[in-house]
């Protein structure tokens, strides 16, 4: 079965060479416009995006992010807003707001790629040192970026495939069976993978 | 060319700057970042002096240091990738012994 946006989300690839041709603002706002779609938590929208463009502020960034490959003409960082979180009485370390960061980071990939534009997201970064670039506000913290730009011709091989990943290894159906003998096949542990972003 | 300067102070900020949030960022990530991530450093202190450094030290910083791939980690495959370090170190320590003449030097 087939269908534009299940085309969308089987061909989208992480870009983690980007070239110099800056995106179009129109286009960045699209990005942004998609996010603001993205599903959230009791819908309290307890994120925030900023939106850099500017080429100093990017060469910082990049500068304080070891996970960053790529060399992004935009950026958009998510942050938690923490101030906001609390008010809903919410813990720090609650799921839904690492949650919300990925649904974002996702829609926002899917929407780059919607438009012609190469993506990738990086987590590997100093929080300090990102909030210090940008003056971040006490309370907001910066958790992904979007790296977006236009992707090269050519991209530097992937992060090798650790053990064979189909949809059916990834899931399973119903009720975990009680004897270990009937426990369904999957990736030896030394296989799985625990971060898959560098 | 020994004692030229091979770097900008811009970009022994930046290569400053990865080495500090990297040790920063490594406390949360896999254990098999650490080493990606020094071989980063090293690609980045390597793309940064190759202009600017003798023509051998420039074919090792593009021969020799370029054959890991850029995302490769132990896990994929433990013992090729040992293996792999273990020929990049040589190939410094080939590289080294030559430009600083200790194959030249009298016994």
């Amino acid at each position: 079965m087939t269908n534009p946006v299940l085309e969308a989300i089987r061909t989208r690839r992480i870009a983690r060479a980007l070239t110099a041709e800056p995106i179009a603002r129109v286009d960045f706002e699209e990005v942004l416009k998609a996010a603001r779609w993205a599903p959230s938590a009791g819908n309290r929208r307890l994120h925030h995006f900023i939106a850099i463009q500017d080429p100093l502020t990017l060469k910082l960034l990049r500068m304080v992010t070891p996970g960053m490959f790529q060399r992004p003409v935009a950026i958009v960082v998510i942050c938690i807003d923490r101030a906001k979180a609390m008010s809903f009485g919410m813990r720090p370390n609650a799921k839904g707001l690492y949650v919300d960061v990925g649904t974002a980071a996702q829609t926002m990939l899917l929407a780059a790629y919607s438009l012609g534009l190469g993506s990738g997201v990086v987590t590997s970064f100093s929080q300090a040192a990102v909030s210090a670039v940008l003056n971040l506000p006490d309370g907001l913290s910066p958790e992904m970026f979007v790296c977006l730009g236009h992707a090269a011709p050519t991209q530097p091989p992937g992060m090798p495939t650790r053990g064979h990943v189909t949809w059916q290894s990834l899931t399973q159906w119903e009720r975990f069976p009680k004897s270990p003998e009937n426990a369904p096949p999957g990736p030896p542990a030394s296989a799985v993978a625990t971060s898959s972003r560098p | 060319m020994a004692g030229t300067m091979v770097l900008t102070e811009d970009e022994a900020l930046d290569l400053v700057a990865f080495l500090v949030t990297a040790a920063r960022t490594q406390v949360d990530e896999a254990a098999e970042y650490g080493p990606l991530r020094l071989l980063m450093a090293a690609g980045r202190l390597a793309e940064f002096i190759a202009e600017r450094v003798t023509p051998e030290t420039r074919a090792f910083l593009m021969g020799a240091l370029k054959q890991m791939p850029e995302l490769a980690v132990r896990t994929s495959d433990p013992a090729g990738y040992v293996a792999a370090l273990d020929t990049m170190c040589r190939a410094v320590g080939e590289h080294l012994v030559t430009h600083f003449g200790l194959d030249r030097k009298a016994p």
